[in-house]
């Protein structure tokens, strides 16, 4: 299917959000089309959640436009919200009701069936909860129930600002791969983050914005390979006391590599990693540690802002 | 701008739940019940006093108590769920804000008028059986009376929840509103003494010479009209025993009127703050 050619979803146009003091977001423009997993990136304070929140008419535009399916969204007509899951920042829920009587009363909000809430709660594993008042809940487990609640009337849009949150790393695998499932039926969704990796691993579209800006909006291809922003393998050795061997870069697979004191960082394709590394033990050299190292955002944002002229 | 009823049935049917999930609702059916019966004793010295006499006994603490109820009901139902993040949720769903408002304003408003229907309803029947002797009518318009200003306050809360960003100032806010209905009468005395007047007119229950700005306290201090207010509906216009003779523009109904205008211009303020709120 040709991205281009298929309709747009969400699209904000000239959005443009100004607190007393902050421009939060500056002649934003950009476009969600059917089917996409887009991924919102930037810093923390970039202006990704009050981006979300003009989507979802919590916070006024100062000026611009939201259009949903094609229609722009006003006061007046609040139905586009229901065909859209939303899960906000910062999550909360009443503190005196249980899970079942919080999905409940948002199902009815929502002109949802009710019949649904038990297994939206299994889903994200709050079944041993179920009765609880959600105010004993940890700050994963509120956040949990706020992906089960994005759930609620099977919507064909999902918006959830950093949905893995606040979750221990086999729940962040479970929001992922229902967040994979729900793109392979059919849904779009737009979520923001602050961790690279986990855009690389969902989307197929990447907006990224500072400053309430658009920096670039581009698909996954296009902008890892701008971005080169692949893992690095980090390699603890006595032996480079002397410095980089100079057979180092001339093995299969390394495309770039350095080294401070006893350690070496090597760029190269994920997949080729552990032949390097056998390479490397191969050539004698005595590997006593040696572990991944995740891009951090800003160094992606730093190289992105350097580059940008290109785009 | 059309509504949608059943969006503003479903938020007041949550409100009212809550409260009567936590106890509220009895706890303050009791309150009203013992504080009825209490004050007929009071007034009747020892046994059960007739509904006049109750009233009359009531008003001091109803008046003070009712405005205190709202307001604790009231003042975080925005604020304080905004602030928490919950509100976002529901104002994400395809719901229109005037709807929450709405539908929070006639939640906790059905909170205070039932546990008043029942609380003072019970009281009533209780005194009724006792004395034998009912002013079903005059009881009737002191209960409702004392919904309005329920009301009331609530209006006003929410419209001072609905400004703030903050719970915690909001419920400064509510303070304020609170007192302001407690101090006005003081103003105007003030006024009257600054303007020339004098104590004794008071003390001697001389109220001849009392101006006639005066007795447009009643409209602009809540609790006052609703005090006076109940006791015109028993046909009293006696204060601390002396007898006030009250300009005929000054009755039931242009007091109630001005109650109403009381809960609707914080309702509609509360309308257009809401709807510009940045959540």
């Amino acid at each position: 299917m040709n991205m281009s050619e298929s309709s747009v979803v969400v699209e904000t146009r000239n959005l443009t959000k100004r607190f007393k003091d902050v421009q939060a977001v500056d002649d934003l423009s950009m476009k969600v089309r059917k089917g996409e997993i887009y991924g919102f990136l930037g810093p923390n304070g970039a202006g990704k959640s009050t981006t979300i929140k003009v989507i979802m008419g919590l916070v006024r535009p100062t000026s611009g436009q939201v259009f949903v399916n094609g229609k722009p969204t006003s006061d007046h007509d609040v139905e586009y919200r229901r065909n859209i899951g939303f899960l906000p920042e910062r999550i909360s829920f009443y503190d005196n009701l249980t899970p079942i009587q919080t999905l409940n009363f948002f199902c009815e909000l929502r002109g949802a069936d009710k019949s649904i809430v038990p297994s939206l709660i299994k889903d994200v594993g709050l079944d041993s909860a179920a009765n609880r008042k959600v105010g004993t809940f940890s700050k994963g487990m509120v956040q949990l129930l706020g992906v089960a609640q994005a759930m609620i009337g099977d919507p064909s849009i999902f918006i959830l600002d950093e949905p893995t949150g606040g979750l221990d790393a086999r729940w962040v695998k479970v929001v992922r791969d229902k967040l994979k499932s729900l793109n392979e039926k059919g849904a779009t969704i737009m979520f923001s983050s602050h961790i690279l990796s986990e855009v690389q691993m969902l989307c197929n579209k990447v907006a990224v914005i500072d400053k309430g800006a658009l920096v670039v909006e581009d698909t996954i291809e296009n902008i890892s390979d701008h971005l080169h922003i692949r893992p690095r393998l980090w390699i603890q050795s006595s032996d480079l006391k002397n410095g980089l061997p100079g057979w180092i870069r001339s093995l299969e697979g390394v495309e770039d590599a350095s080294v401070k004191g006893d350690s070496m960082l090597i760029t190269c394709e994920p997949s080729l990693r552990l032949s390097i590394l056998n390479a490397i033990q191969e050539k004698g050299l005595k590997v006593q540690d040696f572990k991944t190292l995740e891009p951090s955002l800003e160094e992606a944002f730093v190289k992105l802002l350097r580059d940008k002229g290109g785009y | 701008m059309s509504l949608n009823p059943k969006s503003i049935y479903i938020i007041a049917k949550k409100e009212f739940s809550d409260n009567a999930r936590n106890k509220w609702i009895i706890s303050l059916i009791l309150i009203f019940l013992v504080l009825t019966i209490a004050s007929s004793f009071m007034a009747g010295h020892g046994k059960i006093g007739e509904m006049e006499l109750t009233v009359s006994a009531l008003l001091s603490i109803s008046s003070m108590l009712v405005p205190i109820i709202s307001i604790m009901l009231g003042y975080a139902t925005i604020s304080g769920e905004a602030e928490s993040g919950a509100l976002s949720i529901v104002l994400a769903s395809p719901i229109k804000r005037m709807e929450v408002l709405l539908g929070k304003l006639l939640g906790l408003g059905s909170v205070i008028c039932f546990s008043i229907l029942v609380g003072f309803g019970v009281s009533g029947l209780v005194i009724a059986a006792t004395t034998g002797h009912a002013q079903w009518g005059a009881y009737l318009a002191f209960m409702l009376l004392t919904m309005l200003l329920g009301l009331l306050y609530l209006s006003l809360a929410i419209c001072f929840s609905a400004l703030l960003k903050r719970r915690v100032v909001s419920l400064g806010a509510g303070v304020l509103i609170f007192f302001w209905g407690m101090i006005v009468g003081m103003i105007f005395a003030g006024a009257f003494m600054a303007t020339g007047g004098s104590i004794d007119d008071f003390l001697s229950g001389d109220t001849s010479s009392l101006p006639d700005w005066f007795w447009i306290e009643p409209f602009f201090g809540p609790q006052d009209g609703y005090g006076g207010a109940a006791m015109l509906a028993f046909g009293q216009t006696e204060i601390l025993g002396f007898e006030m003779i009250l300009p005929p523009w000054l009755n039931i109904y242009s007091i109630t009127m001005a109650q109403i205008v009381w809960t609707l211009v914080p309702l509609v303020l509360a309308c257009i703050l809401f709807q510009k709120r940045d959540m």
